[in-house]
């Protein structure tokens, strides 16, 4: 299932929305959906926040085979920004000196199975797999 | 769907989905809390990073005080994230949960 969204937190709804047909369609677990959900939106949000301007869409593609869920998200017309090199933000710090943000890439790759970034053209892919647990 | 409301004793509910685009709509809530109180998590299905921040955002402000967040009846699912985000070691996190609800 592939669908387009306009690059903007407005469509976060939509978004979710066509996550949850794609859930439903996949027969995927509640526990990785959730996952899912998790990473899309980090992934959708970081894409709004990095390149406000231009009314260029994402296009989100959902596809299971066997137990593997693969999400493949483009961004286009775009700089590179590559996600998988993000600093993992120190989470043994104590509570004055954690940082706000920096922690939906973290967590988002500690509930995928891998994560990778390609560039090329103005435009940024973002592919992630996520193991079903049924 | 996303909403949150404060009870006459001064805990917080949140319920439904509380993604990036419910921020402005949480901080108007937390931004006036100024002694601890709790958050009750029973009837939210799902948070992102975006609704972790503003809790860690509202933590960090009440500690200066002395006060803090006491967040209640997680679902697994949303407790799974805070244990990955090592929330537990900035807040205090009971652990009696709700049973997970259907992603809708």
């Amino acid at each position: 299932m592939e669908r387009s969204f306009k690059r903007a937190l407005t469509a976060l709804d939509d978004v979710f929305g066509f996550l949850d047909e794609a859930m439903m369609a996949c027969g995927v677990d509640a526990a990785s959906a959730y996952a899912v959900n998790f990473a899309v939106e980090e992934f959708f949000t970081n894409m709004v926040k990095y390149e406000p301007e231009g009314d260029h869409t994402v296009s989100i593609n959902v596809e299971r085979e066997e137990n593997r869920l693969t999400v493949r998200m483009v961004d286009t017309g775009v700089r590179p920004f590559d996600v998988t090199n993000a600093r993992a933000p120190d989470l043994s710090a104590s509570l004055e000196d954690r940082p706000v943000g920096g922690l939906g890439l973290h967590i988002s790759k500690e509930l995928l199975d891998s994560v990778t970034y390609e560039y090329g053209k103005g435009q940024s892919t973002i592919t992630f797999v996520k193991t079903l647990e049924t | 769907m996303f909403s949150i409301t404060v009870g006459d004793d001064g805990e917080i509910q949140l319920s439904g989905r509380f993604d990036a685009s419910r921020v402005e709509q949480a901080e108007a809530i937390f931004n006036r809390v100024n002694s601890t109180c709790k958050v009750n998590f029973s009837d939210l299905q799902y948070i992102s990073s975006a609704g972790l921040g503003v809790l860690l955002k509202t933590q960090k402000r009440l500690s200066a005080s002395g006060h803090s967040l006491i967040l209640i009846r997680m679902n697994k699912l949303v407790r799974d994230v805070f244990r990955i985000a090592r929330f537990d070691l900035v807040f205090q996190i009971d652990e009696e949960q709700s049973p997970p609800l259907k992603m809708s």
